[in-house]
C-alpha cells in the first residue's frame, strides 16, 4: 500500500450525486493536427476541490484551459468531444467565451498581477464587467476572502508588483473572486512559491471551497492529497503510431486514489516509481 | 593508465600565471573603445562647431531681440533677428505631425501586436518599416504635388501653395513607422501572463489591449513618441519643400511657414559669406534646435525611467 498520508477532506457525496458543474465526455484537444489529450471523461463536483495530477506533458493543464475556453486564445487549439457546464455545451455556437471566463475564473502558475496598484488590480475585473456597487466594498470583500486584507489594507495604492510572490498569488485569487465567479481554475498556483506561502494558499483553497468550485492542476502529489476531494490522474502514453497523447488514467475520490488506486500506473506514480 | 598530457599531476603545483600573452584581446578592446568614443567625440564636435559662431552671433545681436522679436529676416535689408516665427512654425508643424502620427501609429501597433495573426504581422511590419526608409525629399514632393492640391480642394478654409498644414501632415505620415514599430516592440514585450490574467477575468480583446497592455508598455510607447517628435522637429526636406520659405508668425496653418530646420537648409544652401552675421545666424538657430531636441530627449529619458515596469 502506498505510504501517503491523506489529510484532505472526504468527498461529501457519491459520484452519482455530484451535481456536476462540468461534465466532460470523450474530450480530446488538438493543437493543429496534434492530438495532445485523448478521450477524457470526468465530472467536476459542485463546491468541491478537484485535483488534476500527473507528469509533465500529460495534458492536465490543457484540459484545465478548456474549462474557461482559455485555449481559444491559442491559434490552432481545438477541442473535440463535449464539455457541459451545468448541462449547457461550453463550446456551443451561442456561447460567448468572455461570459464563460467571467463565470469561471483562473489563477495561473506564475503570479501575474497587473502593473497597477493593489486596489486597481482588484477593481479591474468588476469594472470591465460593468459590476454595480461600491468599489471600495468590492475590493475589501475580495481581499478579505483571499486572506490578504490585513496585510495590504494600509497600502492599497501601492504597486502590486511590490508584494511578495505569495502575496501576489493571493492577490490574483482575490482578483478572480472579485468578479464573483462560480468556479476557480488554478493552474499549478503554488509552483513558484515557497512552502510557507504554499500552505497559506492551500488553507485559502479549503476556505474558498465552501463557496466556490475549484479545479487545481498540480505537480505536487502531496498538495493534491492535502486539499482535494477528488483527484484525476493523467499520464502521457505513446499510441500504436508512435505519437504521445495525454490520457486520463483514473478519476476517483482523493482518499481512494492515494490509498487504494485501481490502476497500476496510478500506484506507480503516487509511490514515486514513475514520473 | 597514463595521465593525459596536460593534466595537473597531484603534488606538483603549477603556476596560475598567464602562460602566453593575449594580444588579440587588447587590440579588440582598443578598437571597440575607439568605436564608442567616436560617437561621443562627434557629439562634442557638433557642440563646439556650433558654439563659436553662436557666441559671435550673440556678440552682435542681443539675445532679447533674438528671443522676443516676432519678425525674422536676417537675409533681408534691414535684417530682423526674431527667432519666434521659426520656433512657432517648428512647433506647429511638429504638433500637426504628432496629432497624425500618435493615433495612427498606436493604432497600427495595437493591431499588429494584439490582433494580427502572426503571418500578417510578419508581412505587415517590415512593410511599415520600409515607409521609414523612403527619402524625405520624396515625401516632400509627394506633399507638394499631391497632398497640397488635395487639401486645397477639400478644406473649407484658404490654403496657400506652400503651407504648414500639408507639411505637418506629411511629416506625421513620415514618423508613423517610428511610433508604430517601436510601440509594437514595447507591447510585444509585455508578458503574455498579463493578457491571460485579463482575459481570464472576462475582459475583451479591446479592453485588454487598452487597459492592460498599453499601460504596461507605456514607457516604451513614450520613448517611441519622443523619438518621433525629435525626428519631426529636426525634419528638414518636407517642411522646406511643402512649407515654403516665408517666416510668418501666425497660427494660420493654411499659410506658408518656415521652420528652424528649413531656414538652416535655405540659408545654408545660399551664398552667405562666411563670418558675417547672416552666416552666424545659421549656427544660432542650429544651437537652439540642438538645445530643444536635447532637452526633450533628457525629459524623455526621465519619463521612461519613471514609468518603467520591471518584470521578473
Amino acid at each position: 500500500m502506498p505510504n501517503v498520508t491523506v489529510r484532505g477532506p472526504e468527498a461529501p457525496r457519491t459520484i452519482e450525486s455530484l451535481d456536476p458543474v462540468f461534465t466532460v465526455k470523450n474530450l480530446s484537444v488538438f493543437y493543429g493536427d496534434y492530438e495532445a489529450v485523448r478521450g477524457v471523461d470526468m465530472l467536476i463536483g459542485n463546491r468541491e476541490i478537484t485535483a488534476m495530477i500527473g507528469p509533465s506533458g500529460c495534458g492536465k493543464s490543457t484540459v484545465l484551459r478548456c474549462f474557461n475556453r482559455m485555449n481559444d486564445l491559442i491559434p490552432g487549439a481545438r477541442p473535440a468531444g463535449t464539455i457541459q457546464y451545468h448541462g449547457e455545451d461550453l463550446y456551443g455556437d451561442h456561447v460567448d467565451p468572455i461570459e464563460v471566463r467571467r463565470r469561471i475564473g483562473m489563477v495561473f502558475q506564475k503570479p501575474n498581477p497587473f502593473p497597477k496598484s493593489i486596489y486597481d488590480n482588484i477593481a479591474y475585473g468588476p469594472k470591465v464587467n460593468g459590476v454595480k456597487g461600491k468599489m471600495d466594498d468590492i475590493v475589501e470583500e475580495a481581499l478579505t476572502k483571499a486572506a490578504l486584507w490585513d496585510e495590504v489594507k494600509g497600502k492599497l495604492k501601492q504597486n502590486a508588483l511590490s508584494l511578495s510572490g505569495g502575496q501576489q498569488q493571493r492577490l490574483c485569487i482575490a482578483r478572480a473572486i472579485a468578479v464573483k465567479p462560480e468556479v476557480i481554475l488554478m493552474d499549478e498556483p503554488c509552483s513558484a512559491l515557497d512552502p510557507i506561502a504554499t500552505t497559506k494558499i492551500e488553507d485559502l483553497m479549503q476556505e474558498l471551497a465552501h463557496d466556490y468550485t475549484i479545479v487545481i492542476v498540480t505537480h505536487n502529489m502531496q498538495q493534491a492529497a492535502r486539499v482535494s476531494h477528488r483527484t484525476a490522474f493523467f499520464t502521457a502514453e505513446v499510441d500504436d503510431a508512435g505519437v504521445r497523447h495525454g490520457r486520463l488514467v483514473e478519476f476517483d475520490e482523493t482518499s481512494r486514489i492515494f490509498t487504494n488506486p485501481s490502476d497500476k500506473r496510478t500506484e506507480d506514480y503516487i509511490t514515486g516509481r514513475f514520473g | 593508465m597514463a595521465a593525459p598530457h596536460n593534466a595537473t599531476v597531484p603534488g606538483t603545483p603549477q603556476s596560475l600565471a598567464r602562460s602566453r600573452p593575449r594580444y588579440g584581446e587588447q587590440a579588440i578592446k582598443a578598437v571597440l573603445m575607439v568605436a564608442a568614443l567616436l560617437s561621443v567625440a562627434t557629439t562634442i564636435g557638433i557642440v563646439v562647431s556650433l558654439l563659436e559662431p553662436t557666441i559671435s552671433f550673440f556678440g552682435e545681436i542681443s539675445a532679447v531681440e533674438f528671443f522676443t522679436s516676432t519678425s525674422w529676416g536676417p537675409l533681408f535689408e534691414p535684417p530682423h533677428y526674431g527667432v519666434l516665427p521659426l520656433v512657432s512654425a517648428t512647433l506647429i508643424t511638429t504638433g500637426i505631425a504628432i496629432v497624425v502620427a500618435v493615433p495612427l501609429g498606436l493604432g497600427a501597433a495595437i493591431y499588429l501586436s494584439e490582433y494580427a495573426k502572426p503571418k500578417v504581422r510578419k508581412v505587415f511590419k517590415p512593410m511599415l518599416e520600409v515607409l521609414a526608409g523612403i527619402p524625405t525629399v520624396v515625401f516632400g514632393f509627394f506633399a507638394l504635388t499631391f497632398v497640397t492640391p488635395l487639401l486645397r480642394s477639400i478644406m473649407p478654409f484658404e490654403i496657400e501653395i506652400f503651407n504648414a498644414l500639408c507639411a505637418g501632415l506629411v511629416v506625421g505620415f513620415m514618423i508613423i513607422p517610428i511610433v508604430a514599430s517601436l510601440s509594437e516592440d514595447a507591447m510585444a514585450a509585455v508578458p503574455n501572463g498579463l493578457r491571460e490574467g485579463s482575459y481570464a477575468l472576462g475582459a475583451s480583446k479591446m479592453t485588454t489591449s487598452l487597459r492592460v497592455v498599453l499601460p504596461a508598455a507605456f514607457s516604451g510607447i513614450v520613448a517611441a513618441v519622443i523619438l518621433a517628435i525629435s525626428r519631426g522637429v529636426g525634419e528638414t526636406m518636407i517642411v522646406f519643400i511643402a512649407g515654403g520659405g516665408q517666416p510668418n508668425f501666425t497660427l494660420d496653418v493654411g499659410k506658408a511657414m518656415q521652420t528652424m530646420a528649413a531656414f538652416i537648409a535655405q540659408a545654408g544652401s545660399g551664398d552667405v559669406p562666411v563670418g558675417t552675421t547672416e552666416y552666424n545666424t545659421i549656427f544660432a538657430v542650429g544651437s537652439l534646435l540642438f538645445v530643444m531636441t536635447f532637452a526633450m530627449n533628457f525629459v524623455s529619458v526621465r519619463l521612461v525611467r519613471r514609468f518603467r515596469e520591471v518584470y521578473e
